[in-house]
């Protein structure tokens, strides 16, 4: 399959991102809240106004299971009067929803359709207790194969990812815990991460007690990504309107980073399966390491050495030290090197979720994918405050869905 | 300042004590938790391990007690964290032994929630009063991250300076700095508004109180279950001490409700006394069904069953309703326009807040500018924060409604540039005030 380039720039203008440590349930909130809260803080930080809004493309995995409420592109209405009649539409890829939404809204302005678009991902998760949570993001894989009846379904899926590199290359779980400790000390740099008060340090994640017990396989609890209620909002524009806005916000079109290249790849759905393929293969997610490399070779890299930070999926540990080796920053196999070499750290030399990821910033499945790029956005402009990364001028993003299922890549910023 | 690394925690197995060694310890401090018995400073420990849900802390905590271990280990300390009772005459005393044991450039704070702080300086040395100061950490530390820090008259500023930037680096807090005023300012703002809905109560009922100023007006909790949370005893200390030691424009309804001291008097202390009770009082009744009974102020007397509804009002149910869908600026706006006795009543306590809250902004009083108090009443009480509402009412309609209601308007806010915002805080967190039932 030959990668195409883009045949228009896609231009990223910023967004907004809600507070991933609150709990709208608590708030007593339906989904519609935080969608709205969401899109007028993104009005807000970008000086865009409703009726420039061209067309919408929410991410959302299942707000049919966690909110009884499905069509949420519908809800984009609701947030300002002027925003009637937009095109909308919903979309769907387990955790990988809100990346699939960015897919989709950079296409629609590849092709001219619009220059404007509205990218909004979504997910409202703590309506339900964790065990019913946990049954939910079962249907994130092959449910009757793989999750019906087990508890806890993602944490065991991924357990069984460590598991195939302890098999191929050996797997140290203080390597894992080294993976936890520094999302947790990125997110509390962060202040809109769900954990940024929390406890948590080397020491800790290597413990194993009532207090950090197993939940899948050699997966803890500090190995796991949270339960997140939140959302994130990013506006994709042509060179055309986002001359415009430049304009309008005092900056140069070289200014406004760019979507320089995506990659997007499906593996067989099943676990089992992705392990039976890739048996001769040097990397245990082949078609991840595809996409990544589709990224690349259209943003025009030559390899991770161009991006200067990654925003990745830390659905847990196990995921992020694949990751590292699929993103090309040891090789396969060798991902404990980078943890060991400090490679990954805020300071390191090429940083891994200054956010504090999945782990540290949270989960909200739907979201995920916009939150990642809103991210790579802040970095390349420099808006990271205490997470800042500093010179980061390519940020790529890698967004999961089911266990290794559905692989985004992006990356964000500047030629060059 | 001394870099901190040592911290000593005096008062360890109390609720504050427990929790700051908690903080200090979690975020990779050594810290040594003293109490009267070492039982009791291993309870402290218990209470900071199950808090921060960790086993791994005892490495970096050693346990002692005043006798064996005060003055060795604060010879040793970078930061003396004093946490003993809230009463003057047993925190002088240590106050005194810390000065005598302390090296010389070691910071000493009190996390005391509106003592005076020039009091505790009385009669200490020039370095101690060079180097204490109050951090009034909110309870739990661990979840509420407001934090009160306030210089005493002697106060080194650089020193204060450079333990207000680690108390936000290091320890997480987002912090306001306050004059040593009594009960500083969280409390100050926090309590009038809780003591005037606790005079309220006495005419309009408890259950139609916590419904009419409820979650729906901007706050995590209704305030007469707030009062029962925090205990009448330390209500009462609080209101006390700001009664006696204050004159402002809200002066009469910082004094205790009669029936508040009466039934104090005869062990009601909210939900640290559950047989007496508080505003509420939780029961079982003969078929084993939990329920809660509710004060009668005027009778002084719990309802016989469960708690009757409150009678229920079309303007709250609206406003609940628009919350729900995130249109917070259309609900509180109507708080504003509500006809009815109800709705003015509600009005005079939200509306009262804010003005009272801003009127503690200015070069005289608790805090220099709005930023300060409203970081406190969203961080440390999660209240909406006052300049939250004026930005959601607009600065005229909020001037006219203070002039309506009688209110005292805030300089700050006549000083606002006509649709200049005031609240500078995180705006991502702002919809999490107001609730939607």
């Amino acid at each position: 399959m030959a990668t195409k380039k883009a045949s228009r720039p896609v231009f990223v203008l910023g967004g907004y991102q809600t507070d991933f440590s609150r709990n709208w349930n608590k708030e007593a909130k339906h989904i519609v809240a935080m969608m709205r809260e969401t899109v007028i803080g993104a009005l807000e930080e970008t000086r865009i106004e409703p009726a420039e809004v061209e067309v919408a493309h929410v991410g959302n995995f299942a707000a049919e299971l966690y909110c009884m409420q499905g069509h949420l592109g519908a809800f984009v209405l609701e947030v300002d009067p002027a925003l009637s009649g937009v095109p909308t539409a919903r979309h769907e890829a387990a955790c990988a929803s809100g990346s699939i939404a960015a897919l989709a809204a950079a296409a629609e302005i590849e092709a001219g359709r619009y220059d404007l678009a509205l990218v909004l991902g979504v997910e409202q998760m703590k309506t339900v207790d964790s065990k019913r949570g946990g049954e939910f993001l079962g249907t994130a894989a092959w449910f009757d194969r793989e999750a019906k009846g087990v508890e806890f379904p993602f944490p065991k899926l991924f357990g069984k990812l460590g598991d195939e590199y302890d098999r191929r290359y050996g797997l140290k779980d203080e390597h894992l815990a080294a993976i936890s400790a520094v999302n947790y000390a990125n997110a509390k740099r962060n202040p809109l991460a769900q954990t940024r008060n929390w406890f948590m340090s080397y020491e800790h994640a290597c413990s194993t007690g009532p207090f950090n017990a197993h939940v899948g396989g050699r997966v803890k609890i500090s190995d796991c990504s949270q339960v997140t209620d939140g959302a994130a909002a990013v506006f994709l524009a042509s060179e055309e309107f986002a001359k415009k806005w430049a304009a309008r916000v005092g900056e140069k079109l070289e200014a406004i980073p760019r979507i320089l290249g995506w990659g997007h790849r499906t593996a067989p759905i099943e676990f089992s399966a992705k392990v039976a393929e890739s048996q001769n293969d040097p990397f245990v997610l082949p078609h991840t390491r595809r996409a990544i490399l589709d990224a690349f070779e259209r943003a025009g890299l030559a390899g991770v050495g161009a991006i200067h930070a990654i925003e990745t999926h830390d659905c847990f540990t196990t995921s992020e030290y694949m990751a590292i080796d699929h993103f090309g920053l040891t090789p396969p196999g060798k991902s404990w090197q980078a943890v060991e070499e400090g490679v990954i750290a805020l300071d390191g030399k090429c940083p891994i979720n200054p956010s504090g990821g999945l782990i540290g910033a949270g989960h909200p499945v739907g979201a995920t994918g916009t939150r990642q790029l809103l991210d790579a956005w802040k970095q390349v402009t420099a808006r990271a405050g205490d997470y800042q990364v500093r010179n980061a001028r390519r940020v790529a993003t890698l967004n999961i869905g089911g266990s290794g299922t559905t692989s985004v890549v992006h990356v964000v910023g500047f030629a060059s | 300042m001394r870099e901190v690394k040592r911290v000593v925690v005096l008062g360890a197995n109390g609720t504050m004590g427990a929790g700051a060694a908690g903080l200090f310890a979690g975020n990779g401090f050594d810290v040594t938790m003293l109490a009267r018995t070492v039982d009791k400073a291993h309870q402290g420990l218990g209470k900071a391990k199950e808090a921060l849900r960790t086993d791994v802390l005892r490495e970096r905590v050693h346990c002692g007690t005043y006798d064996a271990d005060l003055e060795s280990s604060v010879a040793r300390a970078d930061l003396i964290f004093e946490a003993v009772s809230e009463d003057l005459t047993v925190k002088l005393p240590f106050l005194e032994r810390v000065d005598r044991a302390r090296a010389s450039g070691s910071v000493v704070a009190t996390v005391s929630s509106g003592l005076s702080i020039a009091a505790m300086c009385e009669g200490r040395s020039d370095d101690f009063r060079r180097h204490f100061m109050g951090m009034h950490l909110f309870n739990p530390p661990h979840v509420i991250v407001g934090t009160e820090m306030i210089p005493g008259p002697e106060t080194d500023r650089e020193v204060f300076q450079s333990m207000s930037q680690f108390a936000r680096r290091k320890l997480g807090r987002a912090v306001i700095e306050c004059r040593d005023r009594p009960a500083f300012a969280g409390n100050r703002v926090g309590f009038k508004v809780l003591n005037e809905c606790a005079l309220l109560a006495e005419v309009h009922g408890v259950s139609n109180i916590d419904y009419l100023i409820g979650r729906h007006t901007g706050r995590a909790l209704a305030p007469l279950a707030t009062i029962d949370l925090v205990g009448w005893d330390v209500h009462h200390a609080i209101v006390e001490n700001v009664y006696a030691h204050t004159r402002d424009e809200a002066h009469e309804l910082f004094q205790m409700p009669v029936y508040m001291k009466q039934l104090m008097d005869e062990g009601h202390l909210g939900n640290k006394t559950p047989a007496e009770g508080g505003f509420y009082r939780r029961m079982t009744d003969a078929n084993g069904k939990r329920m809660v009974s509710v004060l009668d102020p005027r009778r002084r007397s719990y309802s016989e069953g469960a708690a009757p509804p409150p009678n229920k009002q079309a303007f709250v149910e609206e406003m609940k309703a628009l919350h729900a869908v995130g249109r917070y600026r259309d609900a509180m706006r109507l708080l504003l326009t509500a006809p009815g006795t109800e709705a003015e009543l509600t009005r005079r306590v939200i509306v009262g807040y804010v003005s009272y809250a801003l009127n503690r902004v200015g070069p005289d009083e608790v805090v220099d500018s709005p930023a300060g108090v409203d970081s406190i009443m969203g961080h440390g009480f999660n209240w909406a924060p006052p300049s939250v509402l004026v930005d959601l009412w607009g600065k005229s309609a909020t001037l006219k409604a203070m002039d309506e209601l009688g209110l005292k308007a805030p300089p700050v806010l006549a000083r606002l540039a006509d649709g200049q915002r005031l609240f500078t805080g995180q705006s991502a967190s702002i919809g999490r005030y107001f609730i939607g039932k």
